[in-house]
């Protein structure tokens, strides 16, 4: 493990993953990057960042008939070294106002991506997941307590929403 | 005094304007001179004497001269007849010049010996007043005269020559022609001889006058030009196959010069050594003449070159020769404009067929490696016919490929068998190159220099340089494996020991990684027929089998190395299906782990269609032997319902359909519905005909190109994913990420270039926006 975080820091352009774990790692990113690709779903996506295969950009097109709806996120999702052992690190990057997002930092909280990951899960899930977060926020233990309490009165979220959206959106 | 002036006019007529002489003796002279002398008037009259010469000179003689130049005789039709005009034209008014030129010089002499008697130089320079006064009243047109007077003289020499030259049987030959060769005149009334003495007289004349060159050498030097070319037009056009050079040097030196010695030499053909004047200057146009001789032979082979390629190698020769020509004269230029013409408007058009266009770029190839072993000038010349290759022939791939394993010899299967040779070769050659390293020569300076590596790539033989086209072997080599699969699949009684050999040799060119599929492919058939005569004796198979089940024999090939199947599926015929299932079993049970995935459209049917008293043996495709066994049980069926029952898009089905149409077996009683011709119809006398072995030609691979367009769907995807996430991207970007993240194994080839027309293609299609160098998916 030490050996191989050496490597991927000394080399950064390299274009062999690391190592026999880093190239099994790889090949099962490719094999998902192909999936990914190859899906007719269009409302998620996501490419991996300049030449490294462990740092990947994801878009979110907020679901339909939900306040979310026609808004864009961005999210950078980060693989371990053991993936798909370890969930991958995911985080907004597009500032987003939701119960369970924080909005400074942009992390989330997602059961499956913390003590409910199974390695059968990969990136088209991942991603699903999140969208339908959008729509159905677990209000019990919300990072944004304002979005949490402002949740229910749905044209207030809405407008508020809207308005947030429109500041923080990626030109 | 006037008995004095009278007598001067006996002297020197020229004082009263006149050139009329008449007998003076010595004695005449010396009591001119006495008399002048003691009137004192002796300068006085000598300079009147040369005053009134100049005149003259300006006024009479010069002006006569050249009058007759301006005699126009364009009128005469027959063009014999008006060269052999103007040929005595020229010759009298050239003696008429040199008679007066006389008469003058000899007043003169008088004059000098005046002069002289009184004790002064004589100062007057008469040659160069003469000269200066002629040129300088030099009409425009006066080279035509002389134009004619050479050219009829010229072919009189020739024919001359000829003759001795002959043989006594040739002479034979020559005396029954009505008209003389040389001068064109009934061979009764020849004029050779005339002429020739004419000729000699004037040139006489000419040099004596110090007129020669000045009058002749330009007209004589654009004469033997003609000559020159019109000899090589006469003997070399359209001959490749020997060469001439030799030949048309020893004309040159020869017949031409010695003929140009004669005017020079005063007719004769002898040089004296001792004159190095005349030497020099036919020294002077021997080289001139040489140089023009390579030029006008050079540039005739140029203009024939297309004709040359397709002749090669029989005209070998001919580019012999020219390569001769090309040490002494930089013709390369020349050489690729004309030859790309020449290529283009013969070649690169919609009416050659492409397998035509590959022959003679291989043609072609092979005459510029034969004219120039480093293959600069092949690579300059041949560009458009690959790029027009490249650009409008789709099939390019799959013609040479077929011509590289067709079973005719053909340039490129030739060439194919000879790789192993090459191999060889090539090693001796390199080693060659190092131990004679003092032979190295360097590339010609017009060399593109862009690329290093093409050095390389230009020597080297004719199958790289069609691959070339590509410039990717990948394509080649799956296309070939295209159209093995289907060989493979259509011809099952194939010869795999030509095909072995075929790949073996293949294997040389491309490597065996990228043919290693093609082997695999080659091995599935053979031990597919193991495994069949295994499995079809084998006891679950045959335990289950009914008396009525068809024989079946299966081609078991492994999914992963085969190119791909079209992806058209249908539903077979529930006791087919049966049969496939229970061969499957068999298969699993033989093999363990594995399993058979049928391709239901694949294959052929033997089958045995009793109808109407009558039997019909038949070869089919698996489609339409599924369509007629369904009319087996149900006489009539609406398009949609069979459509559903073979799980087959209507249209494709009602294609089908058609074959069995035409067979008079099926019709279509009212719009989308289908009948089974049983009853004796009117149609049933065409069936009786229609009995033989029919196989509709449907293709069963997916062609190379439409695999491309397939990969390119799927980079297509990626480039999609990737705008999306990272907005916008350089061109190098995306290809560098395609690169990276979208190859499939060793199959990935996608130059930037390719990427680029692609991307540009999307832009045009407003997928994407292209703005400062980056690109962007289209948000509208």
């Amino acid at each position: 493990m030490s050996n191989q975080s050496i490597q991927s820091e000394n080399k950064p352009n390299n274009d062999e993953p690391v190592g026999n774990k880093g190239s099994a790692v790889a090949k099962r990113l490719q094999k998902e990057l192909m999936a990914l690709m190859m899906s007719s779903e269009k409302s998620v996506s996501a490419f991996p960042e300049d030449s490294n295969f462990f740092r990947w950009k994801a878009t979110i097109v907020g679901p339909k008939e939900t306040p979310y709806e026609n808004q864009k996120y961005r999210l950078s999702i980060e693989f371990p070294n053991n993936y798909p052992y370890t969930a991958p690190t995911c985080k907004f990057t597009t500032p987003c106002f939701h119960p369970n997002i924080d909005i400074s930092t942009g992390m989330l909280c997602l059961d499956i991506l913390k003590e409910k990951w199974s390695a059968l899960y990969d990136v088209r899930t991942i991603l699903l997941s999140i969208q339908s977060l959008l729509s159905e926020p677990n209000n019990d233990s919300p990072l944004n307590s304002n979005a949490a309490s402002l949740w229910d009165k749905k044209a207030e979220y809405k407008k508020y929403l809207d308005q947030f959206y429109e500041k923080n959106k990626d030109t | 005094m006037d008995g004095t002036w009278e007598r001067l006019k006996v002297l020197f007529p020229v004082i009263s304007s006149s050139l009329a002489e008449s007998e003076v003796t010595k004695e005449n002279i010396d009591s001119i001179y006495l008399e002048l002398v003691s009137l004192g008037v002796l300068e006085e009259v000598s300079q009147l004497i040369c005053i009134e010469i100049d005149k003259t000179l300006q006024t009479q003689v010069v002006p006569e001269f050249w009058k007759i130049f301006d005699t126009n005789l364009d009128a005469q039709s027959d063009n014999q007849a008006r060269e052999r005009c103007e040929f005595q034209l020229f010759r009298t008014t050239v003696l008429q010049l040199y008679k007066k030129f006389q008469i003058i010089n000899r007043m003169l002499e008088r004059l000098k010996y005046l002069y002289e008697k009184s004790g002064t130089k004589f100062i007057y320079n008469f040659d160069e007043i003469f000269k200066s006064v002629l040129l300088s009243q030099l009409p425009n047109n006066f080279t035509k005269l002389v134009y004619s007077f050479y050219h009829i003289s010229f072919n009189v020499f020739i024919n001359t020559k000829a003759e001795e030259d002959d043989d006594d049987d040739d002479m034979d030959q020559l005396r029954e022609r009505d008209d003389c060769d040389g001068c064109e005149m009934p061979t009764a009334r020849c004029q050779c001889q005339e002429l020739v003495t004419a000729f000699g007289e004037i040139n006489l004349c000419l040099t004596r006058m110090g007129l020669l060159d000045r009058i002749s050498g330009y007209t004589l030097t654009n004469l033997i030009q003609d000559e020159i070319y019109g000899h090589i037009q006469k003997t070399c056009r359209g001959i490749f196959d020997t060469q001439h050079l030799k030949n048309l040097e020893k004309w040159l030196d020869t017949i031409v010069l010695e003929w140009l010695t004669r005017i020079f030499n005063n007719g004769s053909a002898k040089l004296d050594p001792s004159n190095l004047k005349i030497r020099e200057s036919i020294s002077y146009f021997q080289k001139k003449l040489k140089y023009l001789l390579y030029e006008k032979y050079a540039k005739t082979i140029i203009d024939q070159f297309f004709n040359i390629i397709i002749e090669f190698p029989d005209s070998q020769p001919a580019i012999d020769d020219l390569k001769l020509c090309m040490e002494k004269l930089d013709l390369r230029a020349h050489l690729v404009e004309v030859l790309k013409n020449s290529l283009e408007t013969r070649l690169l058009h919609q009416g050659v067929e492409t397998s035509d266009i590959i022959t003679g770029y291989v043609a072609t190839i092979k005459t510029m490696r034969h004219l120039e072993k480093s293959g600069i000038l092949l690579q300059t010349v041949t560009e458009p016919v690959k790029e027009y290759l490249r650009k409008c022939r789709q099939d390019t791939v799959r013609c040479v490929v077929t011509s590289l394993i067709e079973e005719t010899p053909s340039d490129l299967s030739e060439e194919l068998a000879r790789s192993e040779a090459i191999k060889a070769e090539e090693n001796e050659r390199n080693q060659d190159e190092m131990n004679n390293w003092q032979d190295w020569t360097p590339d010609p300076v017009d060399a593109l220099d862009s690329d290093k590596n093409s050095a390389q790539n230009r020597r080297s033989d004719i199958i790289s340089m069609i691959v070339d086209i590509y410039g990717s072997k990948e394509l080649f080599v799956n296309e070939y494996r295209n159209l093995l699969a289907d060989r493979l699949l259509t011809q099952l009684d194939f010869n795999p020991e030509k095909e072995i050999r075929n790949l073996e040799l293949l294997k040389l060119r491309f490597g065996e990684n990228l043919l290693h599929s093609c082997e695999v492919m080659l091995k599935d058939i053979s031990d597919s027929k193991r495994i069949n005569s295994h499995i079809l004796e084998c006891s679950t198979f045959t335990s289950e089998e009914t008396p009525n089940d068809p024989a079946v024999s299966a081609l078991i090939v492994s999914s992963q190395f085969w190119p791909m199947f079209k992806k058209e599926s249908m539903e077979l015929p529930e006791e087919i299906n049966k049969l496939f299932e229970r061969y499957k079993k068999s298969y699993e049970e033989y093999k363990g782990n594995r399993t058979l995935c049928w391709t239901p459209l694949n294959g052929k049917v033997n089958i045995e269609i009793e109808i109407n008293d009558k039997k019909l043996d038949m070869t089919v495709n698996p489609a339409q032997a599924t369509i007629i066994m369904h009319f087996q049980n149900q006489k009539e069926w609406q398009l949609d319902q069979l459509s559903t029952v073979i799980n087959m898009p209507p249209s494709t089905l009602r294609r089908r359909i058609g074959f069995w149409q035409l067979q008079g077996l099926i019709r279509e009683a009212k719009e989308n519905t289908f009948i089974l011709c049983d009853e004796n119809h009117d149609q049933a006398g065409e069936i009786e005909t229609e009995t033989n072995v029919v196989l509709d030609e449907e293709e069963t691979m997916v062609s190379a190109n439409d695999q491309r367009e397939e990969e390119l769907q799927v980079f297509w995807s990626y480039i999609l994913g990737m705008l999306t996430n990272l907005d916008s991207m350089s061109l190098e970007r995306i290809h560098q990420m395609l690169k990276m993240f979208a190859s499939q194994g060793p199959g990935f080839e996608f130059s930037q270039e390719e990427l680029k027309s692609f991307l540009q293609r999307k832009v045009r299609e407003h997928k994407l926006v292209y703005s400062y160098g980056v690109y962007q998916l289209n948000k509208n």
